[in-house]
């Protein structure tokens, strides 16, 4: 597309943008020279702070699904569709996050999704980050819509590996891996983390009870969840009795693999408002990486990508940690949760162990973190799982959490990473009261 | 510009080469000094891409580790095993290799002494106490 078209072609501002350039090569005066640039700074003032909203949202169950890939994702853009009260004819393009697709043998998988809801002419992507490919789409997406490209957009992540079987998904996942130095030197995924949390309990004298608090929070907050791979109470005892995956973790502590696709309908403020639906805002959104490999972490007890895209999230949002009424964060194992609550600000270093032991992360704890389950007891299709948390964040806000909804909650946060932390995301929204 | 590197000079091979005579490659940036491990093709303080090729005594203390009682495949026939970061001695540097014949925590405290012992083309590098 040549410039002139792509002006013509994409919003309003835009055209306004086109017309201050044509005005600059006429007439070069310093007055219109000075007055444009101010207005120019206002045009990108204005790109840079459009308010994004998720208008519709929608899951499918988590869990070891039947269907092929490209029907779990659709069952999920249905519903997103549906939630936010549009036609396809509205989706100006799809952004999709999956990971395994060549398991399902399906690759290219936009195009294909967009074919399937009768849109064929609207532009997909496809977008991989490991276990973090949701909430880093998701990112993606949020940023077209801020810079004015779309007005409203499909937001989708999509995973299918049980069928492949426990061993070759633990393959598969340590593909996710620095391979030369962490996969192909016999670590799985478990083993990573495993030696995160041997490197935690060290540093921070926890205990193997502590890592199992966490898992015997969201299995509790996931039978409260209808949508959640793992209904099943446990405790303490049940956790450290399991059977060791990879020392000192043990089945218990470890999320499930899963099938399961969730959607998002994004848009900007003044098409959610047009809507007449309800809608929630995404007030803060930031980015973070670390080194790939493990050993390259100067501090192992930490995910430097998560304070990273903590920090630029809490700052565009204009809130700290202790504004926050709940969170989702990415619980893969139980000593992810440990470090991550740490990291985002809810807890000071060190302290997370004590704090989830005194209840401080239930559901009616001061700070309750993954209300849905979490990755632990709701599920993890990897694909899937950074959208899966924008859905529960509209679910809670919406009022469709059922009992597990946080009471009175105004502002949400969502994290979620790719592998051991190279990549992450954080989200944060705000709940919109449409009186 | 930067050149391409030929199969036998690609930086894993150069690697592999070091470590089967027990060494860790690593890469001294020309221009500030900053230590990397051999794959680094630019320097991660100055973005500097000449180095010095620095070969590191293949030994070092266990930083942490895990055992793996699930093996991802290609490994299950290696029995009980450990997954290992160690800091290389005389340097902040940092490798990872796979270590046999670790059965419980007690085989292996923290702080355990480790050194590089060649380099497995089915178990990566290897590693012994």
């Amino acid at each position: 597309m040549d410039r002139i078209s792509f002006f013509q072609t994409s919003p309003a501002k835009y055209d306004f943008a086109y017309f201050t350039v044509l005005h600059i090569a006429h007439d070069s005066s310093i007055a219109t020279v000075i007055k444009l640039f101010i207005m120019q700074k206002a045009i990108f003032y204005e790109m840079t702070n459009s308010k994004v909203c998720v208008l519709g949202a929608g899951s499918t169950k988590y869990g070891k699904l039947n269907e092929s890939i490209i029907e779990i994702a659709l069952n999920a853009a249905k519903d997103a569709i549906e939630s936010a009260g549009i036609t396809p004819k509205e989706i100006q393009a799809g952004y999709i996050s999956n990971v395994f697709g060549v398991a399902d043998k399906q690759v290219h998988m936009a195009p294909v999704i967009m074919s399937n809801l009768g849109i064929s002419h609207v532009p997909g992507l496809t977008i991989e980050s490991a276990c973090g490919s949701g909430s880093v789409m998701f990112r993606e997406a949020y940023a077209n819509v801020a810079a004015g490209f779309y007005d409203c957009l499909l937001a989708l992540g999509v995973e299918k590996v049980t069928h492949t079987g426990t061993v070759h998904s633990t393959t598969l996942f340590s593909y996710c891996s620095d391979f030369f130095y962490e996969g192909g030197n016999g670590a799985s995924f478990p083993g990573l983390f495993a030696s995160m949390a041997r490197a935690y309990m060290n540093t921070h004298k926890a205990t193997e009870e502590d890592l199992a608090n966490v898992a015997v929070k969201n299995h509790e907050n996931g039978m409260l969840n209808p949508k959640a791979h793992v209904h099943k109470k446990i405790t303490v005892e049940d956790v450290l009795k399991s059977p060791v995956v990879a020392s000192p973790l043990k089945l218990l502590d470890c999320c499930p693999f899963s099938d399961g696709a969730s959607a998002t309908i994004l848009c900007s403020e003044e098409f959610a408002k047009k809507s007449g639906r309800p809608y929630i805002e995404i007030i803060g959104s930031g980015r973070g990486a670390s080194p790939a490999a493990v050993q390259d972490r100067e501090d192992i007890t930490t995910i430097p990508s998560t304070v990273a895209a903590a920090r630029q999230a809490y700052r565009m949002a204009g809130v700290t940690p202790k504004d926050i009424n709940f969170a989702e964060v990415h619980d893969c194992f139980t000593i992810a949760e440990i470090i991550d609550v740490e990291d985002l600000g809810f807890f000071p270093k060190g302290k997370a162990a004590h704090a989830v032991r005194d209840g401080a992360t239930r559901l009616k704890g001061e700070i309750p973190v993954n209300p849905s389950g979490g990755l632990k007891s709701k599920g993890h299709p990897i694909g899937a799982t950074g959208v899966g948390q924008v859905v529960e964040v509209f679910d809670q806000f919406t009022g469709k959490a059922g009992e597990r909804t946080v009471p009175n909650a105004e502002i949400a946060l969502t994290h979620n990473f790719g592998a051991t932390g190279a990549s992450a995301a954080v989200h944060i929204f705000r709940k919109v009261d449409r009186k | 510009m930067m050149e391409k590197l030929s199969a036998k000079e690609s930086t894993h091979q150069k690697f592999i080469e070091a470590a089967n005579r027990k060494k860790i490659l690593a890469h001294k940036c020309s221009k500030c000094g900053h230590l990397m491990l051999e794959t680094v093709l630019f320097c991660e303080k100055c973005s500097g891409s000449k180095f010095e090729h620095t070969e590191l005594e293949g030994a070092g203390t266990v930083v942490t580790y895990t055992i793996q009682a699930v093996a991802p495949e290609g490994f299950e026939d290696a029995g009980s095993y450990a997954w290992v970061v160690f800091k290389i001695d005389n340097s902040q540097l940092r490798a990872s290799g796979f270590l046999p014949g670790i059965k419980t925590p007690a085989d292996l405290p923290i702080r355990t002494r480790v050194r590089v012992a060649g380099f497995d083309p089915k178990h990566g590098l290897m590693l012994q106490k």
